[in-house]
C-alpha cells in the first residue's frame, strides 16, 4: 500500500473575541494533536459527535483551515510548509463535496459551467478539451448530456450531489474530502451516491476522508474509521475491528445509539450503553480523559491523566480501561 | 375496542400553480392507546401533511380537506369549530416537530413557555403551573431543571431543546403524541436519549404516539404498527414486524434494503432507482410504477393498485395482488 496522506499532530486553534478590553484572548482548540494516515485508494471515515472536530480536521489537512501545529504529508511533501503558489499547484489534487447540495451550488449558473469552472481557474487544457471533460464527467456521475445546459433547481437533490461530484472530479484529483455527503438525501437517493461514490473510488483509484455521523454509512464506504471526540481522536481501526469490537466505552456508546434494523421494539430490547449529557465545552477541556464524566468506567486516573492513543491489535485507543 | 385515532380515506388537495393537486389520496391509518404507529415514506410522500391535518392546521387556502373523517376517541375532527380544535390541540393531540426552535418563543423562558401551555388548559394557578413545568423538565432529563426552566431557548442544545418541547407536549397528559421526524436534526447519541425518552413517556402517560421518519432504523426501534406512505397513499400497512420481515410491496422492501446497515458490508446497496414523481405529473397508474422493476404488468400504468390485504398485511401492489412477487 502506498501512503496518499499522513497527519500528524495537527493542532487547529481559533482565536475568540477578547471578553474584555486587557483580558487575554480566549482560544478554542477545535482539533487537538490528532494523527492519522489515508491509503491510496481506500477511505478513512471520520465520525463524532456535532463539534467535535470533523470538519475542521479535514478542513486544516487540505489547507483550507489554518493549523497551528503539526504536519501533513501529502505524497511525502508537507502541505503547511508549502508557499502559497506552490499550495496553488497542489489545489487541482484535492477536491471536496459538502452535505447541501442546494447552497452549494451557484443557482444562477449552468451545470456545465459549474462543472468546468475549476478546470478554467486553474487554466487546465483548451477550451475543447475542457468541455469534452465535463460531457465525461457528466456520464461518469450518471447524468444525461441533454441536461448540461440547465440550471441547478432544475435538478433533484440527488442529481444535485451528482452535479458536485462531477465538479470536484473535473481536476482529476487524487482525494476527495466527503463532508457529510448523504446527509440531507432521502434513504433511497443516500443508496444511489453511495454506490456512485464506491464506483467511483475503485474505477479512479481516489482516496477519501469521509466524514458522517451516519455510521452505518461510514461501515459501507471505508475501509478505516476514526473516532473523534472534543477535537482528539479516542479511537481508531480498520471497521471490521472497530464495527465488530470497539475498544472505546465512547464508540460503544455510538454504536448502541445508532438505529438498527437488528432491535425490535416487539422484543423488548434495551438500549445497551446509554450516554446522558453533552460533551465538555471546548473552550475549557477537562484535565484528564474528556469523556470521563460521561464515561461509565470512569475512574479517579481518568479526571486525572489524558490517556494517550495506545495500540491494541489493529487498533488505536485511547483509553485507560479500553474493552 | 375502537381505535383512539382513526383516520379514514381522508383527502387533502392544494390549490397550486399546476392546478389542483391531491396531496392525501383517501388514505386511511389508525393508533390505538399506548401504541406507536410509525409513518415512513420519503420526502414529499405525505407525512407531515397528514400530521397536520389531524392537529387541523392545514393551511387553508391552498390547502383544503376534500373528503374523510378523522376521530379521537369517537370525536369527528373534520368540521369541529376552531374553538375546540384549539382546545385539543396542546390538550388531547400534542405534537413535536423537526426543528424545536421554530415552535419556541425566543423571548420567553423555557420553563414560562411551559408553565403557559400549562395554564391554558388546566386550571391551576401561575406558581404551581410553573412549579409543574419545573418538575416536567426534570422528568425529560433536563440537568438542574430549576435553572433550566430560567434558561431561553437559544441557551440550549438542541437535544435539550427537543426535550423542552417534548416536557411541553406531554404536560397536558395528551392522548395523542405526534413527533414529525423529532430527531432529524440531532446527533444519533442524541436521538437515542429522544428516543428512549419517547418510550418512558409512554409507558408512564399511555400515550398513542405517531412517529414520522423516513428511517426504517427507527420503525425498528420505536413503532408497533407501521405505515408506509408513497405519493399520497399508503401503500402498506400492518404490525411492524410484519412489514420488516416480509415487506410486500416492492417500495416497502426498497426503503428496508438500501439502508447500509452496521453489520458486514454488502458491497453494492440496492437502490430504488429515480425519484417521487412530484404531485401534479401523477398519472393513471401506480404511482411507484416508473421507478419498479415489478412493472410489467399493463395495469401498474393504467390502474392505481387498492390496499388490500394479500396474506401478510395490506400492500397496494398489483404485482402482489397477482402473487408474481
Ligand atoms: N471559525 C471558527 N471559529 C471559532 N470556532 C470554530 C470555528 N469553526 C469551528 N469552530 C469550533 O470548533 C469546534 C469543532 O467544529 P467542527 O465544525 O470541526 O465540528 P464537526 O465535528 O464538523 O461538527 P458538525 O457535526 O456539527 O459538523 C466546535 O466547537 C466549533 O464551534
Ligand atoms: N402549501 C402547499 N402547497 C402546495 N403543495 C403542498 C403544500 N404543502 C405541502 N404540499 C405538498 O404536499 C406533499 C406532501 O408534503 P409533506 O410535507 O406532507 O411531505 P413529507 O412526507 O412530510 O415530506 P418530508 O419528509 O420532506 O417532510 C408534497 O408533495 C408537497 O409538495
Ligand atoms: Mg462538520
Ligand atoms: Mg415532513
Amino acid at each position: 500500500m502506498t501512503r496518499l496522506l499522513e497527519v500528524r499532530d495537527l493542532t487547529v486553534q481559533f482565536a475568540l473575541p477578547r471578553p474584555g478590553l486587557f483580558a487575554p484572548k480566549p482560544y478554542l482548540e477545535a482539533v487537538r494533536s490528532v494523527s492519522f494516515s489515508l491509503e491510496k485508494g481506500r477511505a478513512l471515515g471520520i465520525v463524532g459527535e456535532s463539534g467535535s472536530g470533523k470538519t475542521t480536521t479535514a478542513m486544516a489537512a487540505i489547507r483550507l483551515t489554518a493549523a497551528s501545529g503539526g504536519q501533513v504529508l501529502f505524497e511525502g511533501s508537507d502541505l503547511l510548509k508549502l508557499s502559497d503558489e506552490e499550495m496553488r499547484r497542489r489545489r487541482r489534487d484535492v477536491a471536496l463535496i459538502f452535505q447541501d447540495p442546494y447552497s452549494s451550488l451557484n443557482p444562477r449558473a449552468r451545470v456545465t459551467d459549474i462543472v468546468r469552472e475549476p478546470m478554467d481557474l486553474m487554466g487546465i487544457g483548451t477550451r475543447e478539451e475542457r468541455q469534452a471533460r465535463v460531457v465525461e464527467l457528466f456520464e461518469l456521475v450518471g447524468l444525461r448530456p441533454d441536461q448540461l445546459n440547465l440550471f441547478p433547481h432544475q435538478f433533484s437533490g440527488g442529481q444535485r450531489q451528482r452535479i458536485s461530484i462531477a465538479r470536484a472530479l473535473t481536476t482529476n484529483p487524487r482525494l476527495l474530502v466527503c463532508d457529510e455527503p448523504v446527509s440531507a438525501l432521502d434513504v433511497a437517493i443516500q443508496a444511489q451516491i453511495l454506490n456512485l461514490l464506491d464506483r467511483l473510488k475503485a474505477e479512479l483509484g481516489l482516496s477519501y476522508l469521509f466524514i458522517s455521523h451516519d455510521l452505518g454509512v461510514v461501515r459501507h464506504i471505508c475501509e478505516d474509521v476514526a473516532v473523534m471526540y472534543l477535537g482528539k481522536i479516542v479511537e481508531a481501526a480498520p471497521c471490521e475491528a472497530l464495527f465488530d469490537a470497539p475498544q472505546h466505552p465512547y464508540t460503544q456508546a455510538l454504536l448502541s445509539a445508532a438505529p438498527s434494523l437488528a432491535r425490535r421494539k416487539s422484543k423488548g430490547y434495551v438500549r445497551p450503553l446509554k450516554l446522558t449529557g453533552d460533551p465538555p465545552s471546548p473552550l475549557n477541556p477537562p484535565k484528564g480523559c474528556a469523556f470521563a464524566e460521561r464515561c461509565p468506567k470512569a475512574q479517579d486516573l481518568c479526571r486525572q491523566t489524558q490517556p494517550e492513543l495506545s495500540v491494541r491489535g489493529a487498533t488505536h485507543v485511547a483509553c485507560h480501561f479500553p474493552g | 375496542m375502537a381505535p383512539l385515532l382513526c383516520i379514514e380515506k381522508l383527502r387533502v388537495t392544494f390549490r397550486t400553480r399546476y392546478g389542483e393537486v391531491t396531496a392525501l389520496d383517501s388514505i386511511s391509518m389508525h393508533v390505538n392507546e399506548g401504541e406507536t404507529l410509525g409513518v415512513v415514506g420519503e420526502s414529499g410522500c405525505g407525512k407531515s401533511i397528514t400530521a397536520l391535518a389531524t392537529m387541523g392546521l392545514i393551511p387553508s387556502p391552498p390547502g383544503r380537506i376534500a373528503d374523510g373523517s378523522i376521530q379521537l376517541a369517537g370525536e369527528e375532527l373534520i368540521g369541529a369549530n376552531s374553538a375546540r380544535l384549539r382546545k385539543l390541540r396542546g390538550g388531547d393531540i400534542a405534537m413535536i416537530f423537526q426543528e424545536p426552535m421554530t415552535s419556541l418563543n425566543p423571548v420567553f423562558t423555557v420553563g414560562d413557555q411551559i408553565a403557559e401551555a400549562i395554564t391554558l388548559h388546566q386550571n391551576v394557578s401561575a406558581d404551581r403551573a410553573f412549579t409543574d413545568a419545573v418538575a416536567l423538565l426534570d422528568r425529560v432529563g433536563i440537568p438542574s431543571p430549576d435553572r433550566r426552566a430560567r434558561d431561553y431557548p437559544h441557551q440550549l442544545s438542541g437535544g435539550m431543546r427537543q426535550r423542552v418541547m417534548i416536557a411541553m407536549a406531554v404536560s397536558c397528559r395528551p392522548k395523542v403524541l405526534i413527533a414529525d421526524e423529532p430527531t432529524t436534526a440531532l446527533d444519533v447519541t442524541v436521538q437515542a436519549q429522544i428516543f428512549d425518552l419517547l418510550n418512558e413517556i409512554q409507558r408512564d402517560f399511555g400515550a398513542a404516539i405517531i412517529l414520522i421518519t423516513h428511517d426504517m432504523g427507527a420503525i425498528s426501534e420505536m413503532a408497533d404498527r407501521v405505515a408506509v406512505m408513497y405519493a399520497g397513499r399508503v401503500i402498506e400497512e400492518g404490525s411492524a414486524d410484519s412489514i420488516l420481515d416480509q415487506p410486500q410491496h416492492p417500495y416497502a422492501r426498497g426503503l428496508i434494503d438500501c439502508i447500509p446497515t452496521l453489520g458486514r458490508a454488502e458491497r453494492t446497496l440496492k437502490e430504488i432507482p429515480g425519484v417521487v414523481p412530484p404531485l401534479h405529473l401523477l398519472g393513471a397508474g401506480c404511482a411507484f410504477a416508473e421507478r419498479c422493476a415489478f412493472n410489467d404488468r399493463a395495469r401498474c400504468t393504467t390502474e392505481k393498485p387498492r390496499l388490500i390485504d394479500h396474506g401478510h398485511h395490506p400492500a397496494a401492489c398489483h404485482g402482489v395482488e397477482e402473487s408474481r412477487l
